[in-house]
């Protein structure tokens, strides 16, 4: 595939004019992306007294990845320490947006939109949007689903954790 | 030498090492127990662990802690799904009967779980009875219905089960090449000593020939 500047740049310009998710599912997902277990910022652990102090205590044993040991093992605490914290404080449930009638509430929609003149297809779209959200929350359970749901998402993070902590202390 | 290593905000572990100074466990942060779990359970998994390892070294003692967490999570993660089992099946009991209060509630799975392992009082039994007479649900019904609707929360369960299992076969090849290292080291040592004792019993020798 050949490089057209052209439509590079028109490319461009039209992902600036991008106004962030359209669809339900697509605003719900990206209105979790300040819920952070910090896990893909790049951590300073050479900065830190316990690494330094882990590294001393390794080198005396005579270990010669010490400085690789003490990062991992670190890591994996690091790892491991946003491991419980998921598991401790999953999503609350929405228990309003999932008990909700949502055929009862019509009235309190057309009431909403009454001051800016709505349609009966404002009141419609506005059940259906609610409808969808309702759809969503229930469909992420109870307090047990959403945790498992959470804590699944930091596997990789354990895996590559405990890989990389093997390694240097088999290399040690 | 025995001494207590602070374990999380909840449960102090003592931990047999030879020089305390020498311990990396203080300087990791440590495992942590939920309000209802037993650190004395926590601690005793720990020990035995500690007792199988010939050599524990500093460093092989806190890849056993991890170790020992890990089985931990297993132990957790299996209670889970379970209590997935008792959400799924709350939620059917509520969807099936008009029950849109309850809706997928904690007080029907709590009681669920309370009924099935057959620690319920009368009155809750009573309750539990008639929402599944209203859904017209038998028990095994429902736990075949709710297997199936909590599949894929299970399916993670499994997963991160198998994960933990994963991390256990690396730490158990950390400790073995750390515990292989030692051991090659001590081998060493004893060879090279026996060389030297060889070697000053030869001096000793030709000395006693030279002076005869």
């Amino acid at each position: 595939m050949t490089i057209n500047p052209r439509r590079d740049l028109a490319n461009q310009c039209n992902a600036l004019k991008s106004t962030g998710p359209k669809s339900v599912s697509g605003k719900r997902a990206s209105s979790q992306n300040s819920r952070k277990h910090g896990l893909n910022s790049p951590p300073d652990f050479e900065s830190s007294p316990e690494y330094r102090a882990l590294v001393d205590l390794l080198a005396e044993e005579g270990f010669s990845a010490f400085a690789d040991i003490a990062a991992g093992l670190l890591n994996y605490r690091r790892v491991m320490d946003a491991y419980y914290d998921t598991y401790t404080s999953p999503e609350p449930v929405d228990e309003f947006l999932r008990d909700a009638n949502v055929k009862a509430s019509n009235p309190i929609f057309s009431e909403l939109l009454s001051p800016s003149g709505s349609e009966p297809q404002d009141v419609r779209e506005m059940a259906t949007f609610f409808a969808d959200m309702q759809r969503q929350e229930r469909r992420k359970g109870g307090p047990v689903s959403r945790r498992t749901a959470d804590i699944h998402k930091l596997m990789r993070y354990q895996r590559n954790g405990i890989a990389r902590l093997s390694r240097a202390v088999r290399h040690g | 030498m025995l001494y207590n290593v602070r374990f999380g905000v909840y449960v102090d572990v003592a931990m047999p090492v030879e020089d305390k100074s020498k311990s990396l466990l203080p300087f990791l942060s440590s495992p942590k127990l939920l309000p209802n779990e037993s650190g004395s359970e926590f601690q005793s998994g720990l020990q035995s662990l500690l007792s199988e390892l010939d050599n524990p070294s500093p460093l092989a003692v806190a890849l056993v802690s991890q170790l020992n967490e890990c089985l931990w999570w297993i132990k957790r993660h299996t209670v889970d799904k379970e209590l997935l089992l008792y959400e799924a099946m709350a939620r059917l009991l509520s969807k099936a009967g008009n029950h849109w209060d309850t809706y997928d509630n904690r007080k029907v799975s709590e009681a669920l779980e309370r009924y099935l392992d057959g620690s319920a009082d009368k009155d809750e039994s009573e309750w539990i009875d008639e929402i599944l007479a209203e859904s017209k649900l038998t028990l095994s019904d429902l736990r075949v219905r709710a297997f199936k609707d909590a599949a894929r929360h299970i399916k993670m369960v499994d997963d991160l089960i198998h994960r933990q299992h994963q991390t256990i076969r690396h730490l158990q090849r950390s400790i073995d090449s750390i515990d292989y290292k030692s051991r090659l080291i001590k081998r060493m040592d004893l060879e090279l000593a026996a060389l030297e004792s060889k070697q000053s019993v030869k001096g000793a020798l030709t000395l006693d020939d030279k002076s005869a």
